[in-house]
Parts: structure tokens; C-alpha cells; sequence
């Protein structure tokens, strides 16, 4: 058996401040996935040796500590292991390798009203609901008024609640599962259900459960309220550990990796219809190809294109943006009066858009078209045609590298040596965090 | 300190199991109050939608007493008093461990998504039908006593220990096996489909609509082994504990046509009731070893 508790620790469930809330140590929890999965006895015997599965990692040697009134926020895309995560610190999973520790009362939200029997009347469900989530029975009768009066289902208290609507029911499952007063509280997506007005009261329970000080993880797609409920991310992805740190920076790391998995890749250049671009390419001061700058560098973006059929003069235009797809930058040749043709079938065009990329620290990308020369018609469009970094450096943060200068005009100044970093780039983290 | 960690179990390390499993009693001790509610539960769901609710579950005991009455009194002869009090007292016992297993074995498949989403010790689920079914035995049993009184004498009422201590027994029995049940059934689905048939040998092999005594002295030579196989099935001893409080012993000769001689309920000898504990113990330490090292992953199974 391998979940490992001493009797006294059991019986004594208060926390032990001297010791981290969480503690998980190089845990991978595999997941058997079978091709054909044999489940009964037959298929068992008969494909015995033959059994074809593939073993699967949701988690993989993840590691990180949580200390007592930590709110933590996982997040990552579909997948990348955090309900599995969840699911081992609420022991609902044992790992498969490595440990997991908890110090106090774990109470975890991963579904609301989870074993509600329709049959029975909201007061019994409030009993059994309370008893799943490990309330003895004098806490629930202790918290029976504060939980009715909280779900506001006082006038169908001995209605089957099978005669509730979803959102009641929801509401209910909420105001039990809040009433667990617990040391660390594990929350999974479950506030993303019921209507605005109940999403700001589980949210301002969820504040005030944080401002008690107590323990609080949370999974949640929702960036705006992970960033507001939690000080700290970790960010999954694969079943690793790609980020662990402050909150922002977590949540853009995410933000950047999402559009980037979404954009498609450089090298899936194509055309639509009438002209195809068959390369686009950004180059440095040097010619050379520019993947990482720094901050108001001249580069020029080189687009080839080539006419698959006869086309009159077109317009080439790009489109930068930020790696979250806040919009740039947009720019067409015919703005500047100048257009591309007439082209004649396979006859190809090569356009240099030159700039100064006035941006600081973050990843951007470019996007590509060729239209008629009125804008209206598309003739090819490659939304993701380049990508370019732009790397830390002195001087500001934010988007826009304005290039600004200090001086001191009044008072006594003094020239520091060794001037402050800015924040890094969560990308430089990400490296680091890799080893 | 909750641990959990991923070292592998070693065979043989019994202090380890037995250190696990104290420690799983434990947890299910506080777990009391979950298994209370969900028994609740259990009865309520059962007898709520219907105003006759304990009444009518009532019928399914009562009616096979009447048709197993009729037919081995009036069609084929087992020549006994009282054979509806014989037959009473020994089906109430295997509907309780039937009906156990049969509510045990879709307990985890059934519940999945609260497996899934929240921690709670696992055997609760199957816990839960067992002591459902264990409060409705005791109900069917209060119901029934007037007539097993009427028809056996008051002396019934004298043996109400040895009758608890077959419950009892039976119980803790009944509690490895619907443990072993739900378990499997996660992983071989196979399971609730051979249980029915499991469960109609089984009760043939269990000396409830015929007295042990008339197999051990009518079996010839060529099926002594039937003889031996109710032997050794464990339900027989619950069930012969457990008629011998509420009926009687029951002897018989070797000769086919006398009649079967039986006396007033007596005490149960050392030997039988020890098998019957032995059995119970046996039952319940094999079926939760087997359901604890399944639980650990039934929320990836499930």
C-alpha cells in the first residue's frame, strides 16, 4: 500500500506551521491509455499478452511547494495535467512516482453538488452533501442556517431536488461546499458555472477565504480572476512545470504560448487563390534573419510572391501584432502609393517593407496579405508569416519603446552604476526553469 | 501530515498491510457520519416514493415463501414442520447477502463521478448497501418474529443472541464480499453480468430450501461431493447458525420415507459457529485488501 500515514496524524488534522502547506516532490502520475480497452473478463483471457496501451504521463517529475496562505493559481491549456494535479493534492489520485504532502485540512471543490440524489429533499442533500465533503455532523448543523440562507432555498427545503433547476441546485452544491472550512482549499473551474451575480459572490468567498489566510489552489481558464484571487502561477504545460513565479508574469507566459500554439507555424506559408506567397522573411541591419532583437532595431520584411493566374497591380500589406493579438501595427503598400503588377501567370514580386521595431520586451508576430488594390479582395493571406522576439533591455518596460530620456533639472543627482534590470522576459524564465 | 507517495507494495510486508489497513479503519471510523447519511440514503430512496415503502419490499420474501411452500409441501414432500418458518429463516439471511452484493457491485461503477471528484474512503460506497440491507433484515425480522413465534414457540425469543450472532457474522461477511464485488467490477465489467447466475448456484448450494441433515444422510456414494460442496460453502454455516436460533435442529435418518425430526430451537455448538466467524473474518480481510489496493486508481478507472 503505498499511501503511507502515520494513526496520530490522522487523528490530528490541525496544521503543522512549521512545514510547507503542499509539498510535491518529482510526482508523475501515468495514465494507461488502452487502443482497444479489454474491460471484461473475456477480452482479459483472451488478450492476456496482447493487450496494446500506450502509458501516457499527464504529469511528469513535477516539484514545487506551497506554504500556509500561498493562493496559487495552475493554469495551462487543455490537457497540460492541472486537473490531475488537483486530483493528487486531494488525494483523489495516488502518484505514481514521487510523494505528495498536505499539512492540514484539504476541502476541494472540483464539482459542485457532487452525489446530490435527486430523490431526496434539499435538507437530506444538504446532510449527505456536507458528510461527502467530510463535515462531521455538528458541523453541519452548526452551518445548516448559514448554508440555506446562502443558496436562498429556505422555501423548498423538503422539495425532492430533483424539482430544482440547475442553477438552484448549482447554488446549493456551492453554499455546502463553501461552508468546509477547511486549512487549504483546492478549487477547479467550479466558478465558472451560475450566472454573473453568483459568480461574484463565489468569487468574493473565495476573497475572503484567501484574506483569512488560508492555503488556496485554484485551476481556472478565467486569467482575469486568477489574476485578481491568486499571487502566485504555476504553468503546465505537458505535464511539466514551464513556469513558477509571480502571477502577471505567469498568466502572460500563458497568454503568449496560447496564440502562439493557435497561430499556424512560419513554414505552413500558402497561398489563396490568384498569388501565392512563397516566402516571407525578416531580416536585420545585416541581412542576416532576425529572430531575437533588441528593442528598436531596423528591420526589413521581405515578401516573395508569386501570380498563379494574370493579376492587375495588388496591394501587399502586413499586420503586426502581439503575441496575445493585440493589433499594431497595419500597413499597405497602396497606402503609400505604391502597388505590386500587373503580374503576369508564374511571374514573381519581391516587396520590402522597412521599419523600426519600436517595441520592448514580448514576442510579436506579422501577418501577410495581397488584395486588389482597393483592399476588398483577398488574394492571399498568411496570418502568421513571422515571428520576432524582442529581449529585455534597459531603459522601460511596457509595449512601446518611446525612447525616453531622464534628467534631473532641479536638486541634487547622482549617476548609478549598474542600472536596474527591467523585468525579464518570462521567456528567459522559461529557459532557465527548463534548465 | 496527509502523505501519499508512490512506493511500491512489497509482498509479504504483513505489518505494513495490517498497519494500512488500521489505519484505513481508522478513516473509515471518521468517516461515520458519511456512511450514516448514505445509508440514509439508501433506505430512503428505497422506501420514499411509495406510502407502503418497508411494506412492499416485503412482498418479494413473503411471496417466494408462499410458492416455495406450496411447492415443497404439496408437490414435492420435505417432510417438515413449519416449512414456511424453515424457509423464512434461512431466505431472510440470503436476501440480505444478495441484495448487499447486488446494490455493492455498481456502487463504485455507479457513483463515478463523485469517485472522480471527491476523496472520501472508498468502501463507504459498498459499506452502505450492506448496512442498508442489514437495517432491513432487522425490520423484516421484527415483522416476521410474530408468526415464527406463533408457529415455533416462545422459546425463538430465548436464542435472540445465537440469531444475532449469525447477523452479525453474516454481516461482517457480507461486507468483504460486497467489497470484493465493487472492486472487481471497476476493473472486469464481466462481473455483474456473471453475478446473477454466480448468485442462482449459489443459492442452491446453500441449504435454504432444503435441510442440510436430509443432504448429509441421502446422498449416496456417487454424490457424496455434493454433500461436500454445501460443506464447504461458507454460507451454509451462517444459515445453519442462524435456523437453529429461529427453527431448530433439524435431523434426519438415513431412510428416505420417515419423516425428518425436528426440535426446538437450541444453543449452536463451539465448532459450527467458529467456522462461521472463521469464514467471516476470512472473507472480510481478503475482500478489503483486494478492494483497497483496487481503490487507489479507481478514479482513473472508473
Amino acid at each position: 500500500m503505498s499511501e503511507r500515514r502515520s494513526i496520530g496524524q490522522l487523528a490530528g488534522a490541525a496544521p503543522d506551521p512549521n512545514q510547507p502547506a503542499i509539498v510535491v516532490d518529482r510526482v508523475t502520475e501515468t495514465f494507461r491509455l488502452f487502443h482497444e480497452r479489454p474491460s471484461g473478463l473475456k477480452e482479459r483471457l483472451y488478450r492476456m499478452r496482447r493487450s496494446s496501451f500506450t502509458d501516457f504521463n499527464a504529469l511528469e517529475a513535477v516539484s514545487f511547494t506551497i506554504e500556509h496562505g500561498d493562493s496559487v493559481a495552475v493554469i495551462g491549456p487543455n490537457g497540460s495535467g492541472k486537473s490531475t494535479l488537483l486530483k493528487l493534492l486531494a488525494r483523489i489520485l495516488p502518484p505514481d512516482a514521487g510523494t505528495v504532502l498536505t499539512n492540514g485540512r484539504v476541502a476541494s471543490l472540483l464539482e459542485l453538488g457532487a452525489g446530490f440524489h435527486g430523490d431526496l429533499t434539499g435538507r437530506e442533500n444538504i446532510r449527505l452533501n456536507g458528510a461527502i465533503l467530510g463535515l462531521t455532523r455538528a458541523e453541519i448543523a452548526e452551518r445548516f442556517e448559514e448554508i440555506v440562507e446562502f443558496a436562498g432555498v429556505r422555501h423548498l427545503l423538503d422539495t425532492a431536488v430533483r424539482t430544482y433547476s440547475s442553477g438552484l441546485e448549482v447554488r446549493l452544491g456551492f453554499a455546502v461546499a463553501v461552508m468546509v472550512d477547511p486549512d487549504i482549499l483546492l478549487v477547479d473551474e467550479v466558478l465558472a458555472v451560475g450566472d454573473a451575480e453568483f459568480q461574484e459572490r463565489s468569487l468574493e468567498r473565495m476573497r475572503h477565504f484567501r484574506d483569512q489566510g488560508k492555503t488556496f489552489v485554484l485551476v481556472s481558464h478565467d486569467l482575469d480572476a486568477v489574476r485578481d484571487m491568486c499571487d502566485r502561477a504555476i504553468v503546465l504545460d505537458h505535464g511539466r512545470v514551464l513556469f513558477d513565479g509571480p502571477v502577471s508574469e505567469g498568466v502572460e507566459l500563458y497568454r503568449q504560448r496560447v496564440t502562439s500554439v493557435a497561430a499556424p507555424s512560419v513554414d505552413r506559408v500558402r497561398g489563396s487563390r490568384r498569388v501565392a506567397i512563397d516566402e516571407v522573411s525578416l531580416l536585420g541591419p545585416g541581412g542576416e534573419l532576425a529572430v531575437e532583437i533588441a528593442p528598436s532595431t531596423p528591420l526589413t520584411l521581405r515578401v516573395r510572391l508569386r501570380a498563379i493566374e494574370e493579376v492587375d497591380v495588388c496591394s501587399v500589406g502586413v499586420v503586426f501584432s502581439r503575441g496575445d493579438g493585440t493589433h499594431l501595427y497595419e500597413l499597405h503598400t497602396t497606402w503609400q502609393g505604391v502597388g505590386v503588377g500587373p503580374l503576369a501567370v508564374a511571374q514573381e514580386a519581391t516587396v520590402d517593407v522597412r521599419f523600426t521595431a519600436r517595441l520592448l520586451a514580448g514576442h510579436y508576430a506579422i501577418a501577410c496579405s495581397v488584395t486588389d488594390v482597393s483592399g476588398r479582395e483577398a488574394w492571399a493571406v498568411v496570418a502568421d508569416a513571422a515571428r520576432f522576439t524582442v529581449a529585455p533591455a534597459p531603459g522601460g518596460t511596457g509595449l512601446v519603446d518611446l525612447s525616453a530620456t531622464t534628467a534631473v533639472t532641479e536638486g541634487p543627482a547622482r549617476r548609478m552604476e549598474g542600472a536596474s534590470r527591467p523585468i525579464p522576459l518570462p521567456r528567459l524564465q522559461r529557459r532557465q526553469a527548463r534548465g | 501530515m496527509e502523505r501519499a507517495d508512490a512506493s511500491a507494495a512489497v509482498p509479504g510486508a504483513t505489518r505494513r498491510t495490517s498497519l494500512a489497513i488500521g489505519g484505513k479503519l481508522v478513516e473509515l471510523w471518521r468517516a461515520r457520519e458519511l456512511l450514516d447519511q448514505l445509508v440514509r440514503k439508501e433506505l430512503k430512496v428505497r422506501y420514499k416514493n411509495s406510502t407502503l415503502g418497508f411494506l412492499w419490499s416485503m412482498l418479494t420474501p413473503v411471496l417466494m415463501t408462499v410458492v416455495f411452500s406450496v411447492v415443497f409441501t404439496q408437490i414435492v414432500r420435505i417432510p417438515l414442520t413449519d416449512f414456511p418458518a424453515f424457509f423464512i429463516s434461512g431466505y431472510l439471511l440470503w436476501q440480505f447477502l444478495q441484495n448487499s452484493c447486488q446494490g455493492a457491485i455498481h456502487s463504485i461503477v455507479g457513483n463515478g463521478d463523485l469517485v472522480k471528484k471527491v476523496y472520501f474512503p472508498r468502501e463507504v460506497l459498498p459499506l452502505s448497501h450492506v448496512l442498508a440491507q442489514l437495517i432491513h433484515l432487522l425490520l423484516a425480522l421484527v415483522v416476521l418474529s410474530p408468526y415464527l413465534v406463533y408457529t415455533r414457540g416462545f422459546h425463538v425469543l430465548l436464542h435472540l443472541p445465537t440469531i444475532l450472532l449469525a447477523i452479525g457474522l453474516l454481516t461482517i461477511f457480507t461486507s468483504g464480499l460486497a467489497m470484493w464485488f465493487a472492486g472487481v467490477n471497476v476493473v472486469f465489467r464481466d462481473l455483474q453480468e456473471l453475478f446473477v447466475v454466480i448468485f442462482q448456484v449459489w443459492f442452491y448450494a446453500t441449504p435454504v430450501i432444503y435441510p442440510l441433515a436430509l443432504v448429509r444422510s441421502q446422498m449416496g456414494e456417487r454424490f457424496a461431493w455434493v454433500a461436500t460442496v454445501i460443506e464447504w460453502n461458507p454460507t451454509t454455516w451462517f444459515v445453519e447458525l442462524f435456523r437453529l436460533g429461529l427453527y431448530g435442529p433439524v435431523t434426519a435418518t438415513g431412510d428416505v420415507v420417515s419423516p425428518l425430526t425436528d426440535g426446538a430451537p437450541t444453543w449452536p455448538d463451539p465448532t459450527s459457529t467458529l467456522v462461521a466467524a472463521g469464514w467471516a473474518a476470512l472473507m472480510f480481510v481478503v475482500g478489503y485488501v483486494v478492494f483497497l489496493r483496487r481503490a487507489r486508481t479507481f478514479a482513473k478507472e472508473v
